[in-house]
């Protein structure tokens, strides 16, 4: 088959779409062509990903025209999506953990001999798939048992397994470190070659110019415009996407560096963590750089006492603290607001209210041990105001609000406390623009309050332009120390891959 | 690296949810081997058959629990569903029906509330142990009607000695080369739901389901279909065992099969079934069920009272589930 370019393979008209209560299309237009990486632009809640699931059949709509391949179509099954050639691959990576990658690939439509499965069959059409994209994995290896990097790779090579031309990816690169985001260009660019249509779904705005050929942006449900990518600036996508403009990506203050607040000395915790020590300061945001599985997680885990230590002081306001569990580090002053908000930061299933009265019980509470109610609804319409979190009110849940919004109830709750020391960690994964200036903000103003900061970020420009001092970690130890202050990308990262040599002999 | 050349205890370990299922024949062998010690006509020919024979029930009853297991459910109806089989066949036969016609009825009512189950478990997205927790009452109510309260009179009043013999042999009393023909139910309805589970799409699907229920959906795995079929598997397994029951005490007993649903979730968790859905194999069902006939059949030998036999049961049920549980948490850590 001659593969055209450029001509139009996905035309949607005048889509709109309503869900109890909210409108989350509003005559929305969106159009694709064979060849080309389409990045679909908007703040959280902005309907891109509504909008995609329109077009893969996992939502249906209430109004408009939708042509695949210049072809009507009406309310469409997931199914029958995939069969028309359009995979979408999920944010939240949509993989059965307890099977193996080809039986991933062909669950839904397993090959047979009369009733009997061909594992043999399909483990090298599944191996042939990972060949093709240059994938090196065993295809008998069980999906729950790999990175997250390649269960991508793994989504991606199903996508293309059916043949799919219409490739929808939404956000793939928030858990990817630099190496894998290179493999994934890689296979972006040489899908674009083979006249696939990509739809790119992604809040990075740098990473754009690698591979975008076109953006459409969207605000509030609503279709805003679209354009070639080389046409327009950053900022102006910017300005589309917010509605204003922003003025700085990444406000910095500056403040008077005071007095020693916390340290830890000689902290070691399994692998990931060895020898470590660093010391925060009164008005000053230190952040915290590495690749993917630097230790950098597994540090925070410790110092807040989820995993156990195997040595190392902390020490707070000069006086040394045991902490064994979460509890003795909340009470000290020194809380996490963790990597992964839906896992770990947040009961989505509780109300903003609960959330945030969640680890302060103790100050809500009378001496019986009965809530107050009162208090706790001045501490969270506090929390709500304080952090200008975006909804109707205090009883909304949590699992309802747009991340940026979920990840200001994470701070809040820790906020309503007076707490010594914030960590941060990967505050802004999978949040917009908009949204990551106001946690920088609010970094920002923990840090003129003179609360220690500790801010854990895998994104250099937001490191660099965020916090006043660099600790950079590689391999479970701290291999730099850096002022941000005209500190370059390259520096960070000599010191983010500086692996042992034993290490690095081996691997 | 060398895959061709892997140790053949490793490949076996290789397949999921062999590991629980070895541990299982593991414990087994030793339970055996100690209770032979302290009593050896545990090694008897005869006991022997008789273990075979008693854990089928258990077996069938462990498979369709299993089935349900795996996709992440549980069926709590299919010990009254074994009660109502029992019940409604016996009645039947007490009144003069052929026996097949009895055997037809049974499997049928079964298999409605089997059909029933799976779709307010798939379709209406009940809370499995609410939804068959009420399925549950449904058929021991249904036990309790069909004879107007009462138990049912033996078999043979009914259809005569010669048949209800028959019927009895077939099920329980009856020895094909040897072996019980209990046993031999068991067995090649085992080696069927075997095949379907781990060599079918269905069989696929429904790890699938118990993986990830998200993304079995998005990739065109009809949900509803499927865990509709475990239901319905776990009603015909009970209803078999129904019909065991019956065939056993030649009449039906209003409380036949009375928590019989839990013995199928503690042979399947015992042989490494996980009770989240996602793994588990039959052959681990097979294990567990006979390592709870070993030991109730040990503990018997050696004197030890039900009381005891059901406390060392729930310990070791607990235990093979930490078991697992530590398992998986240590596999965890390692990744992290």
């Amino acid at each position: 088959m001659v593969k055209k370019m450029n001509e139009t393979i996905v035309l949607l008209e005048h889509i709109s779409k309503s869900f109890p209560g909210v409108k989350a299309l509003d005559n929305v237009h969106f159009e694709l062509r064979s060849g080309e990486v389409m990045a679909l632009l908007g703040e959280n809640g902005a309907g891109k990903s509504t909008l995609m699931k329109i077009l893969s059949g996992v939502y249906t709509r209430d109004e408009g025209n939708m042509q695949i391949f210049g072809k009507e179509c009406g309310n469409l099954t997931p199914k029958q999506a995939q069969e028309m050639g359009v995979a979408i691959i999920h944010q939240e990576l949509n993989m059965c953990r307890h099977l193996s990658i080809a039986e991933n690939i062909f669950l839904g439509r397993e090959k047979r001999k009369g009733i009997v499965l061909s594992d043999q069959e399909m483990e090298n059409e599944a191996k042939a798939v990972l060949d093709e994209l240059k994938i090196d994995l065993d295809p008998r290896q069980v999906v729950g048992d790999l990175p997250v990097s390649k269960q991508q790779m793994v989504e991606i090579a199903k996508a293309l397994s059916f043949k799919a031309k219409i490739l929808i990816m939404d956000e793939p690169t928030s858990a990817l470190t630099a190496k894998e985001i290179d493999d994934l260009f890689r296979i972006i660019k040489d899908l674009k070659a083979k006249g696939c249509g990509i739809v790119y779904i992604s809040h990075r705005l740098e990473e754009l110019q690698h591979i975008v050929d076109r953006v459409t942006i969207m605000r509030d449900g609503q279709y805003i415009t679209d354009m070639n990518f080389k046409d327009a600036t950053m900022d102006e996508i910017i300005a589309y996407m917010v509605g204003r403009e922003i003025k700085e990506k990444f406000p910095h203050v500056e403040c008077e560096k005071g007095k020693k607040v916390f340290e830890v000395k000689n902290l070691n915790a399994g692998r990931l963590v060895r020898d470590v020590n660093f010391s925060l300061y009164e008005g000053e945001i230190v952040g915290f750089a590495g690749l993917m599985g630097a230790g950098r997680t597994e540090t925070t885990r410790a110092i807040f006492g989820i995993d156990p230590k195997d040595s190392g002081e902390i020490i707070l306001d000069g006086k040394q603290v045991v902490i064994h569990k979460p509890e003795d580090a909340i009470q000290a002053g020194i809380v996490l607001a963790p990597e992964d908000r839906k896992k770990d930061g947040l009961c989505t299933k509780l109300s903003i209210r609960h959330n945030i009265a969640l680890p302060n019980l103790d100050l809500i509470c009378n001496k019986l041990g009965v809530i107050r109610n009162k208090k706790e609804e001045e501490m969270c319409q506090q929390a709500v105001e304080n952090l200008k979190i975006k909804t109707p009110d205090v009883e909304v849940l949590a699992g309802n609000l747009s991340g940026g919004n979920q990840q200001k109830v994470v701070v809040g709750k820790w906020l309503a406390r007076n707490s010594r020391v914030v960590i941060f960690d990967e505050p802004t994964r999978g949040i917009d623009v908009a949204a990551k200036v106001e946690i920088y903000h609010l970094m920002n103003d923990l840090k003129k309050r003179g609360i220690a900061v500790m801010f854990v970020s895998s994104e250099m420009p937001e490191v660099m332009g965020i916090a006043d001092r660099i600790i950079v970690m590689c391999d479970g130890r701290i291999t730099g120390e850096l002022g941000a202050k005209g500190v370059t990308q390259n520096e960070i990262l000599a010191r983010a891959t500086q692996f042992e040599k034993k290490i690095a002999a081996k691997g | 690296m060398n895959q061709t050349k892997q140790n053949p205890l490793k490949k076996l370990l290789s397949i999921r949810g062999m590991g629980g299922a070895l541990t299982a024949f593991v414990g087994l062998i030793i339970i055996y081997i100690v209770f032979g010690i302290i009593n050896p006509t545990v090694y008897s020919g005869q006991n022997i058959m008789n273990l075979l024979r008693s854990m089928s029930k258990y077996l069938l009853i462990g498979i369709g629990q299993s089935y349900v297991l795996i996709t992440g459910n549980i069926d709590l109806s299919i010990g009254s569903m074994a009660g109502m089989s029992a019940m409604i066949s016996a009645t039947m036969m007490a009144n003069g029906v052929h026996p097949v016609a009895a055997i037809a009825v049974s499997m049928a009512s079964c298999l409605v509330i089997g059909v029933m189950n799976g779709i307010m478990v798939g379709k209406f997205k009940l809370p499995p142990f609410i939804a068959t927790l009420g399925t549950m009452f449904v058929a021991r109510g249904v036990a309790y009607m069909v004879n107007g309260n009462r138990n049912t009179e033996a078999i043979s009043s009914g259809i005569g000695k010669e048949a209800a013999d028959g019927f009895q042999n077939f099920f329980y009393y009856g020895k094909t080369f040897g072996v019980y023909n209990t046993f031999w139910i068991a067995l090649v309805l085992f080696a069927v739901f075997f095949f379907l589970l781990s060599k079918t799409r269905t069989g696929r699907h429904i790890y699938a389901i118990g993986s990830n229920v998200e993304a079995a959906k998005l990739s065109g795995v009809n949900v509803v279909a499927t865990t509709t079929k475990t239901y319905l598997v776990s009603a015909f397994c009970a209803c078999v065992v129904g019909l065991i029951l019956c065939g056993q005490a030649n009449m039906g007993n209003m409380e036949a099969g009375n928590m019989y649903e839990m013995y199928g979730v503690a042979a399947g968790v015992i042989g490494g079934v996980s009770p989240l859905g996602g793994t588990g194999l039959l052959l681990g069902t097979l294990a567990g069920s006979a390592v709870w006939q070993t030991l109730e059949n040990g503990l018997n030998m050696i004197g030890a009272q039900v009381g005891i036999q059901r406390l060392i049961i729930g310990i070791i049920v607990v235990c093979a589930v930490m078991l697992d549980v530590v398992v998986r948490s240590g596999m965890f850590k390692k990744k992290k």
